[in-house]
């Protein structure tokens, strides 16, 4: 199943030849915009993350103690979530040094690839453009690349709900089958689930505010189904779905029993590093 | 099972998550689940499920990706019917 996904629009080779590109590309540049965009979010907006280095820990020990692939799926709440994600799972050294353990992207065009400026630097930040409601055959092209990715050992980090939830919470009914695709055509799959929310973080945004500490949750699951075809598919997305709901739902009792929440947390605050 | 019949079936189908109602009065064949009913890509999964219920039939993943216009859906169904 999984060549048969891979070939199925643009051809094989033909990913294959685009992706080495891509990547080539980008690791290149990687020395000048990873540390940049470390900085920018640490020192310049002053973005803080509790238990930075339990994270890092765990996601590089998910790296290490197995070759099976890796699928980063996360909540989306603001649109520089997948940098602070990034820079939340390990340290801008370690990604230069290991450039396949920074996951690729798969942001919404009209968000991150507006312009010819903002296309450049898309393609330079392993990111794979996706049209919102754009044809079957561009949105399966994109989730071809990721599944091609996955199999050669790189991370892709995806937003399962589709886009920033509008009411501030998981959306499990706003959830496509994409990412439920993906596992299915990639053998041995496991999926690292990433709540990832803002103590100010009420409901969506653009940005977080400047200073913002964020708590991340991560679980690592491997979804399997007993159904096939689309049926199958979806029941891989909801298990997911399910999972970060479950992260959301300990998030939020945590917060009710220990309120270090805007009233007494300040914006930018001590903490640990992004 | 004639394609007109399968096209009744799928526009009833569809129905439920279509958002541009108008679109909905003159839909044909060429007309786009997406683009011109304005059906939610997300749900897509849902209205494809619907299609197996409906004419029990097993729908691939990657048979979704030709399937753009109502007249793709019913393309879709009538080969798996054959």
């Amino acid at each position: 199943m999984a060549n048969r996904s891979a070939e199925t629009g643009h051809g094989a080779n033909q990913i294959t030849q685009i992706h080495r590109r891509q990547r080539w590309m980008g690791w290149l540049v990687a020395p000048i915009w990873v540390p940049l965009a470390a900085f920018w979010l640490s020192r310049r907006l002053a973005y803080r993350v509790h238990d930075l280095v339990k994270i890092r820990q765990t996601y590089r020990e998910l790296r290490q103690e197995s070759n099976a692939p890796l699928l980063v799926c996360a909540n989306h709440l603001t649109l520089i979530d997948s940098f602070l994600i990034a820079l939340a799972l390990s340290g801008s050294f370690r990604y230069l040094v290991d450039f396949d353990s920074l996951p690729w992207n798969v942001p919404e065009e009209s968000n991150f690839a507006n312009t010819s400026l903002n296309r450049i630097l898309a393609y330079l930040g392993k990111c794979v453009p996706i049209r919102r409601g754009g044809t079957r055959e561009d949105v399966a092209y994109v989730l071809n690349r990721v599944i091609y990715l996955l199999q050669r050992g790189e991370v892709a980090l995806v937003f399962p709900e589709g886009g920033r939830s509008r009411v501030g919470r998981i959306e499990a009914t706003g959830a496509g089958w994409g990412v439920g695709r993906i596992v299915s055509a990639v053998e041995g799959c496991r999926v690292l689930c990433v709540y990832m929310r803002g103590e100010h973080q009420e409901t969506y945004s653009d940005w977080p505010i400047d200073g913002e500490r964020f708590h991340v949750s991560l679980a690592c699951i491997e979804p399997k189904s007993e159904s096939r075809g689309v049926r199958g598919t979806r029941d891989l997305s909801n298990q997911i779905i399910s999972k970060l709901s479950e992260l959301e739902a300990e998030y939020f009792s945590r917060r009710k029993v220990n309120p270090s929440t805007p009233e007494t947390t300040k914006p930018g605050a001590k903490g640990d590093l992004v | 099972m004639e394609q007109s019949e399968i096209m009744g079936n799928v526009v009833k189908i569809l129905t439920p998550w279509v958002k541009n109602e108008d679109a909905l009065q003159s839909v044909s064949m060429e007309t786009s689940i997406l683009d011109d009913l304005k059906v939610n890509s997300a749900r897509l999964v849902d209205v494809v499920i619907a299609f197996e219920d409906e004419f029990d039939i097993e729908i691939e993943d990657e048979d979704v990706d030709s399937v753009n216009s109502v007249g793709d859906a019913v393309t879709l169904i009538s080969s798996k019917l054959d």
